[in-house]
């Protein structure tokens, strides 16, 4: 009896906050996340102590202050008009490219490559998806929750700005390791672009892990696509489609069909030059993957997913476990010289008519970084597309809308 | 320079919170990525601000940038891309599977704020 007298006040309370807490919205938990994170912060920022910045700023030039205007510009407008979809996906694009022109403005030619070519991913794969998304997001929320998650959200933003800003104005309080890899990159790795180094050779085993983590991300897409298409409510909404939007009368208009393929050959040639040159200059496996999984994405935009997946050889599922597999095994072969895992070695060879030469087996794992790029990028968009077709998109089986070798009988057919 | 890349990813990151405080599927994704943004400049920046310095070995160098960095951020980048298409399609599934691309649980829609009328 007093056992349960004490316990039973206590297990309302319980019950009342956890009712409180846990409603099942996402848009609570994550506004409690925030202001937790917040809190803490702030209560490591009042309670801390902390040096004055010392390093000097950088002067501001007219041209990246204008980069910086359409930036912050085109995320106020996001701020504003999130409601329209595509207009949204607009904004994205203007941001992510004024990220990838800030990276290369501040030292960092590999990570605008990487961003410009992902951002180009990212779009499509989003365009794909608003193919079935309502096109606008309703007025839900009242005025006073949508202060209450302006505050939280400008509150947010003051602290990760302020932390960013004395973080820059400060020195490093140890030295980085990052001298560490400058100084061996060249002699230690074979390679001068020290970002690449890092990636196949330094850290080579957190590389592993990525692309094994990448894999699994376009396996679980093309799960979900199964599951999906297999009977059910889904397939059954699928089957039922009406769009809701008017479909572009020529599907596949024969310049972009023609300038594609065209191209097509072009853009594996440039993925091949990012890669070779990717130890020594801006470039590399991620990026190389990229830029060729985008040129492929091109043919099923320009041609249709039927006549493209007709002419696709390679299983995307395979070059991912290739890419990993290649990866692992020349981890592996550093054992067969009996130094650790993913060690990497490198020599320079002549060959007579052109330049002495670097090679190194970091590219052979790079190789991998490559295939397993390609084929998780491609699965991904691939198997979205999927669900168009189920969605009674007709596949066209030849390659144009309009035959341009279809003549008339009396002159003689090709 | 350091003022304006911090009141970027300040902004960005106000945004992208605004953006995933919302019922429906898509501004959170898109929220997401805003989010991926804001972490990706803050990671960058945290390896200090230089100008002109690419982090590629030269015979006549002043020295350069942080490389480290830019290699976290680098597969930070190319995982968000694999992390997002993972988001875009359960939200896509969970939209065709119940007609409805609301992301909270029951107990959250039967008591759905008012909208209001004329209100942005």
């Amino acid at each position: 009896m007093i056992f349960d007298a004490i316990l039973e006040p206590f297990a309302h309370a319980a019950r009342v906050i956890t009712d409180r807490l846990h409603n099942g919205s996402m848009a609570r938990y994550l506004a409690i996340a925030t202001l937790t994170i917040l809190a803490a912060g702030y209560f490591a920022y009042g309670t801390g102590t902390h040096s004055p910045g010392t390093r000097t700023l950088t002067p501001i030039e007219p041209v990246p202050a204008v980069g910086w205007l359409l930036l912050v510009g085109s995320t106020a407008a996001l701020f504003a008009y999130h409601r329209n979809r595509l207009l949204a996906l607009v904004l994205v694009g203007v941001i992510g490219l004024m990220v990838s022109v800030g990276f290369v403005y501040l030292s960092a030619p590999d990570l605008a490559l990487t961003q410009i070519s992902v951002e180009v991913a990212t779009v499509i794969l989003l365009l794909l998806a608003l193919n079935f998304l309502p096109k606008q997001s309703p007025v839900e929320s009242s005025t006073g929750r949508r202060t209450r998650d302006g505050l939280i959200a400008a509150a947010a933003g003051i602290g990760i700005g302020a932390l960013i800003y004395a973080l820059m104005m400060r020195d490093f309080a140890f030295s980085p390791i990052s001298e560490f890899h400058l100084a061996n990159s060249k002699p230690g790795g074979g390679g001068t672009n020290v970002v690449n180094v890092i990636l196949v050779d330094f850290r080579g085993y957190d590389t592993f892990g990525e692309i094994i983590v990448l894999g699994i991300a376009g396996l679980v897409i093309y799960a979900l696509v199964e599951a999906l298409l297999r009977g059910g409510p889904a397939n059954d909404r699928l089957l039922a489609w009406v769009p809701d939007q008017k479909r572009a009368g020529d599907r596949h208009p024969l310049m972009l069909v023609v300038a594609t393929r065209m191209i097509l050959p072009i853009a594996i040639m440039v993925g091949a030059y990012i890669f070779l040159r990717g130890h020594n200059e801006p470039g590399g496996g991620f990026i190389a993957g990229l830029v060729v999984a985008i040129a492929t994405v091109m043919q099923y935009m320009a041609s249709g997913f039927g006549w493209a997946a007709a002419r696709q050889r390679i299983d995307y599922h395979a070059l991912i476990g290739w890419g990993v597999t290649i990866a692992g095994l020349c981890g592996v072969g550093s054992w067969f010289a009996s130094r650790p895992f993913l060690s990497s070695n490198f020599g320079y060879f002549k060959l007579p008519f052109i330049e002495k030469f670097e090679l190194a087996t970091a590219a052979i794992f790079d190789v991998g970084v490559f295939l397993t790029v390609v084929g998780a990028v491609m699965l991904a968009l691939a198997s979205i597309s999927r669900i168009a077709i189920r969605a009674g998109e007709t596949v066209n089986a030849e390659p144009f809308d309009i035959q341009p070798d279809e003549v008339p009988a009396s002159k003689g057919a090709r | 320079m350091e003022f304006l890349v911090a009141s970027a990813v300040g902004m960005m990151t106000a945004c992208g919170i605004y953006l995933i405080l919302r019922k429906r599927t898509f501004p959170v994704i898109v929220g997401l990525a805003m989010l991926t943004y804001a972490v990706n400049v803050f990671i960058f920046a945290s390896g200090r601000l230089t100008i002109g310095l690419p982090p590629i070995i030269t015979h006549n160098p002043e020295g350069y940038t942080d490389p480290l960095t830019q290699a976290l951020v680098l597969t930070a980048i190319v995982i968000s891309f694999g992390m997002t298409a993972v988001i875009v399609m359960m939200a896509l599934g969970s939209f065709l599977e119940t007609g409805d691309d609301n992301i909270g649980m029951e107990e959250d829609r039967e008591t759905p704020a008012k909208p209001q009328e004329g209100a942005e």
